[in-house]
């Protein structure tokens, strides 16, 4: 050899990437060449720098685990494109993070707002510990959840509740009275201005003022858990649901005018029979926010399924307050019905929602929201609702920004959307008669927020179509698909189409639902059931490919019509080291519909060296991957269609031969 | 019949636990390779996921031989359907801050915790130089990378990566000694700290 080795053949020799001969020739330079051994050793030290990143990524016990768990819980086939949802997530995500942020800088912690009853003098306190028989151990700055041991109990604030306006103060409720009075469970609670937006409260059944304290009684009252109590019950003077189709959850705000008495009012609300979260309850008057105050809730023992707040007026008379809360239940599900033209090549498109209420109560006239898009919840609501006792209190449960965004951020959210929101004609079936309804769409980023025009009742247990939208003569195109791999020997059709404006949509995402596609049967327009698939969101632009399942009208049938093995190549000891296997392949594709026809056909080799020869002009292929061809032709109604191909595979060594013309082709 | 055949075989007969197994033994192979493939590490879970998601469904279809080059293949493949998807190859940095950084700071805070384990001197240059074998790795052509993450990391025979890469030996080779030229010009030229 002249000269020293090059850096190549250095790299070559030590990565055993030199044919043999060149692996000789450079040991040999090697055994008599310092100067390149050093050149080697010096290479050797820099590619060992390569392994400070060997080992680390390694596959977290989380991963493998979810891994195994997905690959076991095999997906449905989907026809829609994926990779263009990590945006959808990452935004819904980031819109989630926002609404959560947004609440935390509204239920923040405000001390100098933080009230707790009561001031109570320690002599009343320690006549009740007295009356009681009660040990006077408590603190009386504020109240705190309690467990009591039985007792005596006063029954005069029940009396009261039943005669409010005439009723003597009670005593004030100390804690050490609390311990005496039995197993109440008081939660200081935020003042108005702290109720958070996304936590909402609710009353069910009934809210009343129970007790009415004359203002100058400086002591909040005593409200025994007393079972029989009277009360008033102020009619909802408007409701507004919020339904989140992605969890089992609605934020539900209503209105109730109360009448308040200047000074301490109990009011007390009950739940049965209805799947509220109870820790989500807030209350907040609407108006005199000054001069009205919502101090407390407190969930009295052994009354299950029922609060009683405390509130603080320096008005008398009628103050509407907003009570707000989460229930489950209430669902919607939009569903989708096309329509195919005789000729297949357009498509009629309508586009329901269904609300569905199984919440336990009945919401009359209420203005219906409908959400698309994925809420983050730490609780089921529907398990929440079940507890006898809901034990925490609303601000801790949902005050440190896990609360899911109220009316408010909501409508700062819309209030940042700049797309103009669609109006689409609908209809409603009511109980009062039929009615002309829209339903008015607006996106709120990844969030979509569907509003029902006007409002609706919608009873327990009822559920009620809402049309969409509607649109006519969608270009549509139909494709048929022969693939043995995955189908088996079944035909596959498929309806393409996009949500965008060319595709006469596009004004809204189409959120998830069942699509049910029919055709005509027959020139007289009677319609029959082609196939229905189940779609995933698809945002606006967003093609989508419906899988219409098995198509009995065209078959496709393979038949393998020569085979012969050839070229076989040898090793040292004789033994067979290549062959090639040449397969002629005859396929049959017969159309009994009366409409022409695309049809797909999707050929496996079983391995990446192949060449195939087609002489059929009227067919096309290409190569779909490393194992698969994939064959298009149309073929006309009623007939048959036939075309031929010859695949020639390369086994062992033979592999080889081809890499070697496909590479003396480039 | 050997381990890995085992492994399958048992899953095929329905054993719940072979699958897992498979997952662990495999699982760090697989996605550095899909890491380094794609240089985002979430991309590179779902990729993990969607290998294994192929290999429990096609588990039927291996026929024997190396399971690991077959694990590889099908890696490989799910890489390949993402590049067809997406129609342009998301080959992003290896210099993912987040992981990397992440990463770093928790080995630099047990290094320190250790307290008399590692001078943060030695380990703030090492970093350097780790970041300096990415950014080399990461600015080689796909075809190189994979030959040489496959043959170098996952210590595949040529052939097998051969066969993983659906191409002949002699391209691997090819690939290989491109691949380790360009490397040569941009590694640093030592591992460690000089003082």
């Amino acid at each position: 050899m002249n000269g020293h080795l090059t850096e190549q053949q250095l790299i070559d020799y030590q990565f055993k990437l030199a044919s043999e001969a060149g692996m000789d020739e450079a040991r040999a330079h090697l055994e008599t060449c310092e100067a390149c051994r050093h050149r080697l050793e010096q290479l050797a030290r820099k590619f060992a720098s390569l392994d400070l990143l060997r080992g680390e990524i390694k596959a977290s016990e989380a991963l493998v685990a979810k891994t195994v768990e997905n690959a076991a819980t095999r997906s449905l086939r989907r026809t829609l494109s994926l990779p263009r949802f990590a945006w959808l997530g990452a935004t819904a995500a980031a819109l989630v993070v926002g609404v959560a942020l947004l609440l935390v800088s509204n239920l923040g912690p405000r001390p100098q707002r933080q009230i707790y009853t009561t001031n109570a003098p320690v002599e009343e306190k320690n006549a009740v510990a007295t009356q009681t028989g009660a040990e006077s151990a408590a603190e009386p700055e504020r109240l705190v959840a309690q467990d009591a041991v039985g007792g005596a109990r006063d029954r005069q604030s029940g009396s009261a509740a039943a005669k409010p306006q005439m009723a003597p103060a009670p005593a004030a409720p100390t804690n050490d009275s609390l311990k005496a009075e039995g197993l109440a469970r008081s939660v200081p609670v935020r003042a108005p201005e702290e109720t958070p937006h996304g936590v909402t409260t609710n009353v069910l059944g009934a809210a009343a003022p129970v007790v009415q304290l004359d203002v100058t009684e400086e002591k909040p009252p005593f409200a025994p858990a007393s079972a029989i109590e009277l009360v008033v019950l102020p009619r909802r003077e408007n409701v507004q649901l919020t339904i989140y189709n992605a969890e089992d959850l609605t934020l539900v705000r209503e209105r109730r005018n109360l009448t308040l008495k200047r000074g301490w009012n109990w009011l007390q609300f009950m739940w049965a029979g209805t799947l509220i979260d109870p820790t989500s309850l807030a209350l907040e008057p609407l108006e005199h926010k000054g001069e009205v105050e919502v101090r407390q809730l407190v969930f009295p023992p052994r009354l299950r399924e029922s609060g009683r707040w405390l509130i603080r007026s320096e008005v008398s008379g009628q103050v509407p307050f907003e009570m707000t809360y989460l229930t489950s239940g209430l669902s919607w599900r939009a569903f989708y019905m096309g329509t195919l033209a005789q000729d297949e090549k357009t498509m009629h498109l309508e586009s329901y929602v269904r609300v569905a209420n199984n919440s336990g109560e009945d919401y009359e006239n209420a203005q219906t929201r409908l959400i698309v898009g994925q809420v983050h919840l730490l609780d089921e609501i529907a398990t929440l609702a079940q507890r006898q006792y809901p034990y925490d209190s609303p601000a801790n449960l949902y005050g440190e920004g896990d609360a899911i965004g109220g009316p408010e951020d909501e409508k700062e959210l819309g209030d940042k959307d700049t797309s103009k929101p669609a109006v689409v004609t609908g209809f409603m079936g009511d109980l009062e008669g039929l009615e002309r309804k829209e339903v008015r769409k607006e996106g709120l980023s990844e969030y979509f927020l569907y509003t029902i025009e006007g409002t609706e009742t919608i009873p327990n247990e009822w559920g009620k179509r809402l049309l969409s939208f509607e649109a006519n003569d969608i270009p549509v195109t139909s494709l048929y698909k022969y693939d043995q791999e995955r189908w088996g020997d079944q035909t596959v059709q498929f309806l393409s189409f996009a949500n965008d404006e060319k595709h006469k949509l596009g004004q809204t995402p189409l959120p998830d639902g069942m699509v049910r596609v029919y055709g005509r049967a027959d020139g007289q327009g009677h319609l029959s059931y082609v196939g229905g698939t189940a779609v995933k969101y698809i945002p606006v632009g967003e093609e989508i490919e419906l899988d219409l399942g098995s198509a009995r009208l065209v078959a496709v049938k393979p038949e393998l019509t020569d085979y012969r093995a050839e070229n076989h190549t040898f090793d040292r000891n004789g033994d067979v080291s290549g062959w090639d296997e040449v397969q002629t392949w005859r396929i049959e594709v017969a159309n009994a519909r009366t409409l022409p026809i695309d049809i797909e056909v999707t050929r496996d080799f079983e391995t990446a060296y192949w060449t195939l020869k087609l002489e059929d002009k009227g067919v096309s292929y290409e190569k779909y991957d490393v194992n698969h061809a994939r064959f298009k032709l149309m073929a006309e109604p009623r007939s048959k269609r036939v075309f031929e191909y010859t695949v020639t595979t390369y086994h062992g060594v033979r592999e080889q031969s081809l890499t070697n013309v496909q590479d003396s082709r480039k | 019949m050997g381990n890995d055949e085992s492994l399958i075989a048992a899953h095929l007969q329905g054993d719940p636990t072979a699958f897992r197994e498979l997952v662990r033994q495999y699982g760090d192979g697989v996605l550095g390779y899909l890491f380094r493939m794609t240089g985002n590490r979430d991309q590179a879970e779902d990729l993990f996921q969607e290998t294994f998601k192929r290999v429990h469904e096609k588990a039927h279809t291996y026929r024997g031989g190396s399971l690991k080059s077959w694990l590889f293949t099908i890696a490989t493949r799910v890489t390949i359907d993402l590049v067809r998807r997406r129609k342009r190859l998301t080959l992003i940095s290896l210099n993912q801050d987040s992981d990397c950084d992440d990463e770093n700071s928790g080995q630099q805070a047990s290094a320190l915790a250790a307290g008399d384990a590692v001078d943060p001197a030695d380990e703030m240059v090492k970093e350097e130089q780790k970041e300096q074998v990415r950014r080399a790795v990461e600015s080689l052509p796909v075809g190189q990378r994979a030959a040489l993450v496959l043959a170098y990391y996952q210590q595949l025979s040529y052939s097998e990566v051969a066969e993983v890469l659906g191409c002949s030996v002699g391209s691997v080779k090819t690939q290989m000694s491109r691949a380790l030229a360009t490397l040569a010009k941009r590694l640093p030229d030592s591992v460690g700290v000089t003082k």
